[in-house]
């Protein structure tokens, strides 16, 4: 109970009167604080603070405040980038495609939420056009990846080159293979 | 009023709710909320939102063929008019849909030197029906199919490069697409209507219909920014629909529950070749606004689905062309059990009274002849169809009795040799020969969800008609979520013409409304 909380003599007859409210008053102020208490935890477990902007990028624990991220025996990552990730994460062994959401990999090249989403304080979902800004034309990019297997994955005939990058490379969950809903292509979305 | 209280009342709990993580909690009162708005709609009409968040003349739900024809036609017709898309892509079924559009006595017809004729084509689709369709429905869609086509050449630059033909027709009338693909009329489609000023909106899903007390459907409520599958995402919104509401938002044949309610054989056992968003809430919400619904229990399968591999696949493609020149086996029983000719209903009927998959097979005569090369390998790449070097090795692959199913493949082969199926009256062609030659190739098939022919009743007018058989006041639909087109059966390649006849009769109608505030 809250030390400012005025107290009642016991033998005041009025502790008599009060007594039943105050009780109701307790019930009240322990399930909002169970709520208050559920809901907090609710917030710091599953969404990450979200990312102060000078915060180095490699310090997972800037976000994630409340979880350690990697395991224990992984080297302290606060000082690295996506290069320094790339010593350890080559191609061949222990591969990063796929594993960290694209707003990740953005960070670790210094591509932070400002980059992308301008410094708004109501953060607002983008459109492709946001990424084609700098990767470049989507013809270009299905041109380059022609010959992946089984198909082509930057075009197809129901949606040509436009179907929305965020579709399969999600930047804030982990990416997804939109054309897996009703195709057998084995894709690893980066 | 009332009900703006217990809407926005929901509302801030549900935001409460949200960040406690109280998803479950949020859902019941949802459903809680919906029967006590309906039985107040009953006495009065629904108590309408004080401020619409957007106001347009044509409302137009789904950015299928039906709902991108409507909008356009309604557009030109000078109306103002938005399309709700709750997936984040648009184009719906129609954008996976083979591209084959039938209609009757067109130029690539004459030039192929087809003779056919709108009645003729009403003729089968009767038939294949079983007589179920509303006539007038049929008629319109026969009658108006060759202008439609017509339209998507001339107006949005479709191309068409083949005849092709499907069973139940008399002739071949379905003309196909550049790319074999309904995405050559959907993308075009809504190219245009954003070039001509419709505004289309994905991610934004219809919750309800709202009818003031008239009876009169007046606008709806949304939710925008819905991340399906996600019943908890979005945000209410209230649009205003000042002339009318189409609804165009397709079938059901990805809903287990409702489908269930209608035929209670298809568990979630059996998988769709839709894209995931074909459920039927719309249809619901839409009876709930006193439409009238028919015909729901007629719900199309494809025999020729394969189930070792996703969606439509490949196997439809070398299934459809191997019947009448190779068997399809029971492997329970390694005989035959039905013929493999059957119109699409009654062969899936046969596969579901089986109770397990069955295969279809092909020798190294007929597969090559009669199967696509790239079909071919692409179904053999993705594990559906394979290759053995004996028939000895197929019975091993699929649990068949050998003995049997190699003196069963030998009375076939015998029924090819006189052209004449004792045992089941399979159609076979004049070029078949039997099964003999090394390697065979072989699929197993089990029926996939493919069409919904029940829905909503409209009259030729595409106007939704309500359970006192009078039109519904505001509210038009076109497309699959419309019943009694097609009765019974619907035939392959009749969905293009039906969406697009449909969505334009709509779309004028809908605009020439007079406005109701």
């Amino acid at each position: 109970m809250s030390p400012g909380y005025p107290a009642f003599s016991k033998n005041n007859w009025r502790h008599m009167k009060k007594q039943p409210e105050q009780k109701t008053l307790k019930v009240f102020v322990s399930l909002l604080s169970i709520t208050i208490v559920f809901s907090l935890a609710q917030f710091l477990w599953a969404a990450p603070k979200l990312v102060p902007s000078k915060a180095k990028s490699g310090d997972c624990s800037a976000c994630h405040v409340q979880k350690k991220m990697l395991p224990d025996k992984h080297p302290d990552t606060k000082a690295m980038n996506l290069e320094a990730c790339k010593a350890c994460h080559t191609k061949d062994n222990l591969n990063l495609t796929g594993k960290l959401p694209g707003s990740h990999t953005h960070q670790l090249i210094g591509v932070n939420c400002e980059k992308c989403h301008g410094k708004s304080k109501k953060q607002e979902a983008l459109t492709m056009e946001k990424c084609v800004a700098c990767h470049g034309s989507t013809a270009k990019l299905a041109e380059k990846t022609k010959n992946v297997k089984p198909s082509n994955p930057h075009t197809s005939p129901h949606y040509g080159t436009e179907l929305d990058c965020n579709l399969c490379h999600h930047q804030h969950a982990k990416s997804e293979n939109y054309c897996a809903q009703c195709h057998k292509f084995a894709y690893k979305t980066p | 009023m009332k009900k703006d209280d217990v809407t926005e009342k929901t509302l801030s709990r549900r935001n409460f709710l949200k960040t406690a993580g109280g998803v479950a909690a949020v859902a019941g009162l949802a459903t809680s909320g919906i029967p006590l708005m309906a039985e107040q709609a009953e006495a009065a009409g629904d108590a309408l939102p004080k401020k619409w968040d957007e106001t347009y003349d044509v409302v137009v739900i789904g950015s299928g063929f039906a709902g991108l024809s409507a909008a356009i036609e309604a557009k030109s017709a000078g109306a103002s008019v938005v399309v709700i898309e709750k997936m984040p892509v648009h184009g719906g079924n129609s954008i996976i849909n083979g591209g084959d559009f039938c209609a009757p006595g067109t130029k690539m017809q004459k030039e192929n030197g087809v003779q056919d004729s709108p009645e003729l084509m009403l003729k089968d689709m009767l038939r294949a029906g079983a007589y179920l369709n509303h006539p007038d429905l049929a008629k319109m869609v026969a009658f108006n199919a060759k202008d439609a086509l017509e339209w998507t050449e001339s107006y949005l630059g479709s191309k068409y490069t083949r005849l092709n033909f499907h069973g139940g027709h008399s002739v071949k009338r379905a003309h196909g697409t550049v790319n074999s693909s309904g995405s050559e009329v959907v993308n075009k489609e809504l190219a245009k209507a954003r070039e001509i000023g419709v505004k289309v909106q994905m991610r934004t899903k219809l919750v309800r219909f709202l009818s003031n007390k008239d009876g009169r459907i007046v606008g709806i409520e949304v939710r925008t920014g819905y991340r399906f599958p996600d019943e908890g995402s979005g945000k209410t919104a209230f649009i205003k629909a000042r002339k009318a509401v189409v609804l165009s938002s397709g079938g059901f044949s990805r809903d287990v529950a409702l489908r269930q309610v209608h035929d209670p054989r298809l568990t979630e056992r059996f998988e769709s070749t839709n894209h995931p968003g074909a459920t039927g809430e719309a249809i619901q919400a839409a009876c709930l606004a006193k439409a009238m619904d028919v015909q729901m229990d007629w719900i199309q399968l494809g025999p020729w689905t394969s189930p070792d591999e996703k969606g439509f696949g490949y196997v439809p493609l070398f299934c459809e062309r191997l019947v009448g020149y190779g068997p399809m086996i029971n492997p329970k029983t390694g005989k035959r059990f039905f013929k493999e000719t059957g119109n699409r209903k009654e062969r899936a009927d046969a596969i579901i009274l089986v109770g397990d998959p069955v295969i279809i097979m092909g020798d190294s005569y007929a597969v090559p002849k009669q199967v696509m090369a790239t079909m071919l390998q692409k179904g053999m790449e993705a594990g559906a169809i394979k290759k053995f070097d004996t028939l000895e090795v197929v019975a091993k692959e699929y649990n068949i009795p050998v003995d049997i199913f190699i003196r069963e493949i030998a009375r076939w082969n015998s029924f090819v040799e006189k052209k004449k199926d004792d045992d089941f009256d399979c159609m076979i062609f004049k070029d078949a020969k039997p099964t003999v030659t090394a390697p065979f190739y072989a699929a197993r098939l089990w029926p996939k969800v493919h069409h919904t022919m029940g829905g909503l009743v409209i009259n030729k007018d595409a106007h939704v008609v309500g359970f006192d058989m009078k039109p519904v006041k505001g509210l038009y639909a076109a497309g699959e979520v419309t019943g009694g087109v097609h009765g019974a059966v619907r035939l392959g390649g009749v969905a293009m013409a039906d969406c697009i006849v449909f969505g334009r009769i709509a779309g004028k109608n809908a605009a020439a409304e007079k406005p109701w505030g």
